[in-house]
């Protein structure tokens, strides 16, 4: 209502235009999606039920929630610290050290895959002198890895872009009143950069969640939930895998949902 | 001079983009000036312009098909040969499941067409090469020195050895690695060897029936979980040669074929229980594999089986590009990949086929 008042009643076509791609791009992705939900819900709600009854199939996708989880916490403690000292700071080289860290977005997921394998693999550079201590190949810390590694990015990005959008002068501030810089960054900048890194650590956690191709390289057991969904079609076919796709998407779906209701009005200080 | 960084950075990503556009331009017009060519120099009617032809075929057949790709474009200027490569089973599924088009299809067990697809998908199908189960290794392998034809199962065996094989529900690879090695219990005179391999660190299970066949049981995919110290289970075998080029796992169970296109040394195993040979057809029907769908594979010689989906799209061009195959080029292109063709091809449903391809089959 609002912007038909302040527009009047003046018919902006831009606005109309840019409505309409809006409409696009959503049709674009609900259909696809809903056709296959709602597929699964009206054609074969049986499957559906079984499905999610299964205990393969509940843990895989537990796993998945859970490694990606453990994923987004592992790219939080690194990505926000280089987040900031990126937001902050130029140093020699500082465009390259952006630009390797956008690559795993980039890169074919298999290749990401393969490329974990040789350094994490149980002969592998970092692999090779960790083994009997950790064990990446066909375990958990492999599967979290092959999820940061692919996410990464999203967080680190998010968190520089959030930091940027500090103005530096409220630090300096806090600073000239006496505040050690770890008091000003932690009661300052972190939290007015805060909504950037949860929009970020939602993104990092959804990338891990729908990570297949490294994953599935590097630790095929213990299954997560693409990687269920992927064998089960290989084996049995399209009909015994969407139950599983179909149940994946409407967990990962609610949480997104219950996630942006929750901080929708979530901002510690109001900037405006 | 303060703007002139901002101009010049506009100008090198406006540069970037032409370049992007440009390329794009050029391609066209390479593929359209040799189709205007083509359509003078020869009469052939299948080669139109910009053409796509469509082929699904095993993963143990990229290496030979990207070179039959690389000879029938040569042959017919215009056409984009579009290859996808996946388990046998997959492709199969793709196109009976998922709906897709293709117009060639492949399999690396041939006996997957006529189960899979006949009639409502494919009403005939030709056998047209060979291939045989080995042992691979690289120079890394643990104890790599010392394997042979002889003790290959006694060197897995020991604790610190990893191996590989693909997933016996997906990938015909995968259940051929068992019937391998129940083989060789009666061969080596061994009972224990399947046992201590797989039986003991899988989730597969294992009968023998009244009649003598051994029956392997394989459960979900799941519930497979191989012990992580001993074996490496993934649903391709691509993924699997990564790990063994990488020193993850010290041997795989895979085709001959493979092997010779990675350039992995590989151990020969007797021709009894390798799956290459018809004159021990008889021997290796004496195991079978239960997959986890319900579907029983008796032991069978390693052949390749092609067809032509009936929604193939483009037929005509699908039946040149068979013909490719089964013809001189095709079986040279084959000899050189470790694939032995045979010839001339085995088909069943021969009154269903393309005539031009009649005279290639037995």
């Amino acid at each position: 209502m609002k912007i038909f008042i302040t527009k009047s009643s003046k018919f902006e076509p831009l606005i109309f235009i840019f409505s309409f791609l809006l409409l696009v791009l959503f049709l674009f992705i609900f259909l696809t999606l809903s056709n296959m939900i709602f597929g699964q819900i009206f054609d074969d709600l049986q499957g559906l039920i079984e499905a999610a009854e299964n205990r393969a199939v509940v843990s895989s996708i537990f796993l998945s929630l859970y490694a990606g989880f453990l994923a987004t916490l592992l790219a939080l403690f690194l990505g926000v610290p280089a987040g900031y000292i990126l937001a902050r700071f130029d140093f020699p080289g500082k465009r390259l050290v952006e630009s390797i860290i956008d690559v795993p977005v980039v890169v074919p997921h298999t290749v990401a895959g393969i490329a974990l394998l040789t350094v994490f693999g149980s002969r592998g550079l970092i692999g090779g002198p960790l083994e009997g201590y950790i064990r990446f190949s066909d375990a958990l810390p492999g599967i979290v890895l092959a999820m940061l590694f692919v996410s990464l990015p999203y967080l680190a990005n998010s968190a520089r872009e959030g930091f940027k959008s500090v103005d530096p002068r409220l630090e300096n501030a806090a600073r000239s009143l006496g505040a050690p810089l770890w008091k000003a960054f932690l009661f300052i900048t972190l939290p007015l950069s805060a909504r950037h890194i949860l929009i970020g650590s939602v993104m990092t956690w959804a990338r891990a969640i729908s990570e297949f191709g490294a994953v599935v390289l590097i630790a095929y057991y213990p299954m997560i939930g693409p990687t269920l969904i992927y064998d089960r079609f290989l084996s049995y076919g399209l009909s015994a895998s969407r139950p599983i796709a179909v149940l994946l998407i409407l967990v990962t779906l609610s949480i997104f949902i219950i996630i942006r209701v929750l901080s929708a009005g979530w901002s510690i200080y109001d900037r405006d | 001079m303060e703007i002139k960084p901002g101009i010049f950075k506009l100008i090198s990503v406006l540069l970037i983009l032409v370049m992007f556009a440009g390329l794009g331009c050029v391609g066209d017009q390479g593929e359209n000036e040799s189709t205007d060519s083509m359509e003078n120099a020869s009469g052939n009617a299948a080669a139109g312009e910009g053409e796509t032809l469509t082929v699904f075929h095993a993963g143990s057949l990229s290496i030979p098909f990207e070179e039959l790709e690389a000879e029938f474009e040569a042959q017919h200027p215009g056409v984009d040969v579009q290859r996808e490569a996946a388990g046998s089973a997959q492709s199969i599924r793709k196109i009976t499941e998922l709906g897709k088009n293709a117009d060639v299809l492949a399999s690396a067990d041939y006996a997957l067409i006529p189960s899979m697809m006949t009639p409502e998908y494919a009403d005939w199908s030709a056998a047209f090469a060979r291939n045989q189960m080995i042992l691979a290794y690289t120079n890394e392998s643990k104890y790599g020195k010392e394997i042979n034809g002889n003790n290959w199962y006694d060197i897995l065996r020991r604790p610190d050895v990893r191996f590989g094989f693909s997933n016996p529900n997906d990938d015909p690879a995968g259940y051929r690695s068992q019937m391998v090695t129940v083989l060789a219990e009666s061969y080596y005179n061994d009972s224990q060897i399947y046992d201590d391999l797989i039986l003991n660190n899988t989730g597969i299970t294992f009968t023998t029936q009244e009649n003598g066949t051994a029956l392997v049981q394989v459960p979900a995919s799941e519930e497979i979980a191989p012990n992580p110290d001993k074996i490496m289970l993934r649903s391709m075998e691509v993924e699997l040669s990564s790990a063994l080029e990488t020193g993850e796992i010290d041997y795989l169970y895979i085709y001959r074929s493979v092997a010779e296109q990675h350039g992995f040394r590989y151990v020969e195993l007797p021709p009894e229980i390798d799956l290459s040979s018809l004159d021990y057809a008889d021997n290796y029907s004496k195991v079978q594999v239960q997959m986890v769908n319900g579907e029983v594979v008796t032991g069978s010689p390693i052949v390749y089986g092609v067809t032509i989906p009936k929604n193939a799209e483009n037929p005509e061009l699908a039946a040149e590009f068979v013909k490719l195959l089964l013809e001189e080029p095709g079986q040279q292109i084959f000899i050189e990949n470790g694939q032995p063709p045979i010839v001339p091809a085995i088909a069943e449903g021969k009154d269903k086929m393309p005539e031009e391809l009649l005279s290639l089959l037995e």
